[in-house]
């Protein structure tokens, strides 16, 4: 049951007047007003080509444009301009806009869990989250999304995207092989801005008591992917496209990503300890829609910069390294930093390894887990650098073979991270 | 009561659809008669129906229930005699009752007199009032809108060796509107009844009077000059008389044929009437306001007729291919409901007897701008029967009581033009005017209140109409407003109590007075205005400033 006092009078008034749907898209954002209000118009189109005869409703939240908020409440139901007949579509029913503002600081967090609310409220059987690039580009993957959860009974929705080999590395080389060699199921994006999920999820999740916890208000979608495969609720993943660039056309900052992902990730080893320690291997989860290739043109990457990066990262980071790794391998990874550039290489096994070794040292909170995510960056790099030197001149499917095999380590080597995770603090001098 | 000198009056008509077949049979031949119609005409007027619409009476093979005419200057004799129709038309008029009847312009009876002549011979004076083509080549594309029967709008006459173009059934051969010979002869016979008295026409199937290679075959501007042509004489001779135009096409092309006040006095609003039933089945009101923000406003001295139900299927062909789907999914779930685009189901029947859902759309159907028309029966809630063929089975006898026939006639029971619906839901035993009689809150104990509402004023039949538009999309609310007449109407067309807020701002200090009860509601203010409303219920509040 939602706690109805979460929500403002005027989202509740909204929820009245929408009544009870079929679909709930929910389009989560800090972007501005006019951004939104394209947003929704595209989620709007997809729907009305797509669900000509369920109730659907698209439910904006935002908290920086409260107050141009209500200008496209309502909408689809022959206002001036918004005449289907005219536009060629199709929609039986009027589509509702509703849009959700916050008094206080908004979050990603509170807005999944006003999403969520209002999914509970509405009764909605199937909920979507966008993200308003995505929304505006690709208007047909809230479709995608939707129909699995809609039409199938799936319980949670991932998308996967057709990407440049160098884009997403760090759900290739870290998220994706990690979350499917502990959670046993073989995800690649549970950290994304676009998925779905059907309302026995959504209410469950709704009335989990971790809405306070930082973690889920920074990155909620993975925390929710996690809760459904460690609830064995049922997942698949659906084929969307081209990942659109973001529109700003720079991504954000490093430090920032691998805290709210990484960050997130070790959390949530810790949340859900139990589930992971007991799962072993991993199982695949059914894949809709056509797969896209992996592309392979040629990118520009400074290179020298991030592998300059990574050689001061351990040297410099030296004392808080050997507080969160063993001596192995903090060694084995000066001595990759000691190399020269072409004959750098991070092994999987080295890489595989020390990330466990994080991941256990921020379970036993040996030092600031800020500091200990913060710490990783520079790793990071190095790995990069070293991911791009051995694939650069490779075709996708080698690449993939080879993404394979980094999953494989990551499950070979789980005992070792149980093990440490089992541990006792170890003190270092 | 004297017929009201206005020669608006149509805008201020309530029309009662019928069949003198269906309606009541006096000298016990199975079949409805003119001197029974006489008989029930208190019924009418009871009702609160100012208008009559009578479907064809004249000579016919009745292969199309009437519309192929084979002699367009006198009665059926299974109906009775001229006479009897001049005797009716005096009745009805000291009622105060308008009569209105069909003519069928567009095409003939292949049993009339013209088209055997024409046929006979290619040198026959007549030959040239049909369309004829050495092949079927001619008008290609040209949509077929008997889908279920017919394969072409050409049919071969063995007789004389030639096709002739028909674009109903086979057996109704198109006239020839570009020989002005059949103009004259339709003016002719127009002025034949124009002269006894009745009070308008419904033109049936007139989109399609006239061919042009290259083109649809409707709506052409030849088309629309023969209409102007019509009118102008019925101005000139008969002020005060109506066309009606039944124009089954979208409301922009329907516009046309009002012209500039100078064509049709009014025409049917096709393609409102399914979205009715659509929005109450999907709980929402888009389709209705779609489709009314999509009509053209019309000459002042024009008006819309719309309906519910009449003779003919729920017509499907002014909706999209999705919408015709959902249709049919939710209100034809049998395939023996449906016949060429459309359903072939009475009111009840589709509202699956639910009382409340009758109420609301006939409620609709009141109080929506327009010149409502109630089909014969449904005021009763009367059942249909989808196996008799054809439409038949929205055409069977009227029910007047639980006796014999149901009242309709003193014939043996297997004499009638039809069986009577004697199921245990909707049979006449059950379903009867008699029955409903007795009782005030009986279906038509409230259709007549109804009624009587909308006829008390005069907003609902010529006063503007603007939606409300508020959040919650399954109430629909729309002010209509004659100089002070002001009336708010909510409907809230979903099966679960509905609240909404309603911005009536414009409106402050107005005092809402239910109209079926009388009552006061509280004044409008400054705030949204609250309404909670039960399932498929609706208000009717006229507004008024004390």
């Amino acid at each position: 049951m939602a706690d109805e006092t979460f929500l403002s009078d005027d989202l509740l008034r909204q929820l009245m007047s929408v009544g009870e749907v079929d679909l709930l898209v929910g389009i989560l954002s800090h972007s501005s007003a006019n951004t939104m209000r394209r947003a929704a118009h595209s989620v709007e189109k997809s729907l009305q080509q797509n669900f000509v005869r369920q109730r659907v409703a698209i439910i904006s939240v935002d908290g920086g444009t409260a107050e141009d908020s209500d200008s496209d409440e309502h909408s689809g139901d022959g206002q001036p301009g918004n005449n289907s007949y005219s536009k060629g579509l199709n929609s039986l029913r009027t589509i509702h806009r509703i849009t959700a503002g916050f008094n206080g600081a908004p979050s990603p967090g509170l807005a999944l869990r006003t999403i969520l609310s209002s999914s509970d409220l509405l009764r909605a059987k199937a909920c979507a989250v966008v993200s308003p690039a995505t929304s505006s580009t690709a208007p047909e993957w809230v479709a995608n999304l939707l129909r699995p959860a809609f039409r199938d009974s799936f319980d949670f929705v991932a998308p996967l995207y057709s990407r440049h080999k160098f884009q997403g590395l760090l759900a290739r080389n870290l998220l994706y092989p990690m979350t499917r060699a502990l959670f046993g199921r073989r995800i690649r994006e549970l950290y994304s801005d676009e998925w779905a999920f059907s309302s026995r999820l959504g209410s469950y999740c709704l009335n989990e008591d971790v809405w306070h916890e930082e973690p889920v208000r920074s990155r909620p979608e993975a925390w929710m992917g996690v809760s459904a495969i460690t609830s064995d609720f049922r997942c698949c993943q659906v084929y969307l496209g081209e990942k659109p660039p973001p529109p700003d056309g720079a991504g954000p900052d490093l430090v920032e990503v691998l805290r709210q992902t990484v960050g997130n990730l070790f959390w949530l080893l810790e949340t859900h300890e139990q589930s992971w320690m007991e799962r072993k291997d991993s199982e695949p989860v059914p894949t809709f829609g056509p797969e896209h290739a992996v592309t392979a043109e040629p990118m520009e990457i400074n290179r020298a910069r991030m592998i300059e990066m990574f050689q001061t990262g351990v040297k410099e980071l030296e004392p808080i390294l050997k507080s969160i790794l063993s001596n192995e391998t903090l060694a084995g990874i000066q001595s990759v930093a000691a190399l020269d550039q072409h004959s750098f290489r991070f092994s999987a096994e080295l890489w595989v390894t020390m990330l466990y070794e994080f991941a256990a040292s921020y379970h036993h909170s040996v030092i600031n887990r800020d500091h200990l995510v913060q710490a990783l960056v520079p790793l990071y790099r190095g790995k990069i650098y070293s991911f791009i030197e051995e694939y650069s001149d490779t075709s996708a499917r080698e690449m993939e073979a080879a993404s394979e095999n980094l999953c494989l380590e990551f499950e070979r080597q789980k005992p070792y991270l149980t093990e440490k995770w089992k541990a006792g603090v170890e003190v270092k001098s | 009561m004297a017929l009201q000198e206005d020669n608006l009056w149509y805008k201020d008509a309530v029309i009662y659809q019928t069949h003198v077949r269906a309606f009541c049979d006096s000298n016990g031949d199975g079949i409805g008669d003119f001197v029974g119609l006489t008989q029930r005409l208190d019924y009418l007027q009871e009702l609160g129906t100012n208008t009559v619409w009578l479907l064809p009476f004249y000579p016919s093979p009745l292969r199309d229930d009437g519309y192929d005419i084979a002699d367009y200057t006198t009665v059926h004799p299974s109906y009775g005699t001229l006479d009897d129709f001049k005797a009716f038309l005096t009745a009805a008029h000291n009622r105060g009752l308008r009569v209105i009847i069909e003519m069928v312009m567009n095409h003939t009876s292949d049993q009339h007199p013209w088209f055997q002549e024409a046929r006979s011979s290619r040198d026959n004076p007549k030959r040239d009032w049909y369309v004829w083509s050495d092949t079927d080549t001619k008008y290609q594309g040209v949509r077929i809108i008997f889908i279920d029967t017919e394969l072409s709008n050409w049919t071969w006459d063995p007789v004389s060796k030639s096709y002739y173009w028909h674009r109903f059934f086979s057996h109704q051969p198109d006239l020839n509107f570009d020989n002005p010979a059949v103009f004259e002869a339709m003016w002719e016979i127009m002025r034949f009844w124009l002269d006894m008295g009745v009070d308008g026409f419904r033109l049936d199937a007139v989109p399609y009077l006239v061919e042009r290679e290259g083109t649809s075959c409707e709506n052409l501007p030849e088309t629309h000059a023969i209409i102007k042509q019509v009118r102008k004489r019925l101005d000139e001779f008969y002020p005060g008389r109506m066309l009606l135009a039944e124009a089954n096409q979208w409301p922009a092309d329907v516009r046309a044929y009002f012209g500039d006040g100078d064509e049709f006095h009014t025409a049917f609003h096709f393609p409102l009437m399914p979205r009715m039933f659509m929005a109450v089945k999907l709980e929402d009101r888009k389709p209705i306001i779609e489709i009314l923000d999509q009509t053209p406003p019309i000459p002042e001295n024009c008006q819309w007729c719309i309906f519910l139900r009449n003779h003919d299927e729920l017509t499907l062909e002014m909706v999209t291919d999705i919408e015709r789907d959902y249709m049919y999914d939710e209100y034809a779930t049998d395939k023996t409901m449906r016949i060429n685009l459309g359903i072939r189901r009475r009111l009840a029947p589709m509202m699956e007897n639910d009382r409340r859902r009758i109420e609301l759309l006939n409620g609709l159907l009141m109080s929506m701008p327009g010149t409502p028309i109630v089909y014969y029966g449904d005021e009763i809630g009367m059942g249909d029967n989808i196996y008799l063929g054809d439409r038949n089975g929205v055409r069977t006898p009227m029910q007047w009581n639980g006796g014999t026939n149901a009242g309709f006639s003193f014939a043996d029971p297997e004499r009638l033009y039809s069986p009577l619906i004697s199921n245990s839901v909707y049979g006449y035993q059950v379903v009867n005017v008699d029955s409903q009689r007795r009782f005030g809150h009986s279906l038509l104990s409230w259709m007549k209140a109804l009624i009587k509402t909308r006829n008390s004023y005069r907003v609902f039949s010529r006063g503007t109409m603007e939606f409300l538009r508020p959040s919650n999309h399954r109430v629909l609310a729309y002010i209509r407003e004659l100089g002070n007449e002001k009336i708010l109407i909510v409907n809230n067309l979903s099966s679960s109590a509905q609240a909404v807020e309603l911005d009536v701002q414009r409106y402050k200090g107005y005092i809402p007075i239910e109209m079926f009860g009388r009552n006061l509601f509280p004044r409008f203010g400054d705030l949204p205005y609250l309404l909670t409303l039960g399932p498929y219920q609706f208000y009717w509040f006229r507004l008024r400033r004390i």
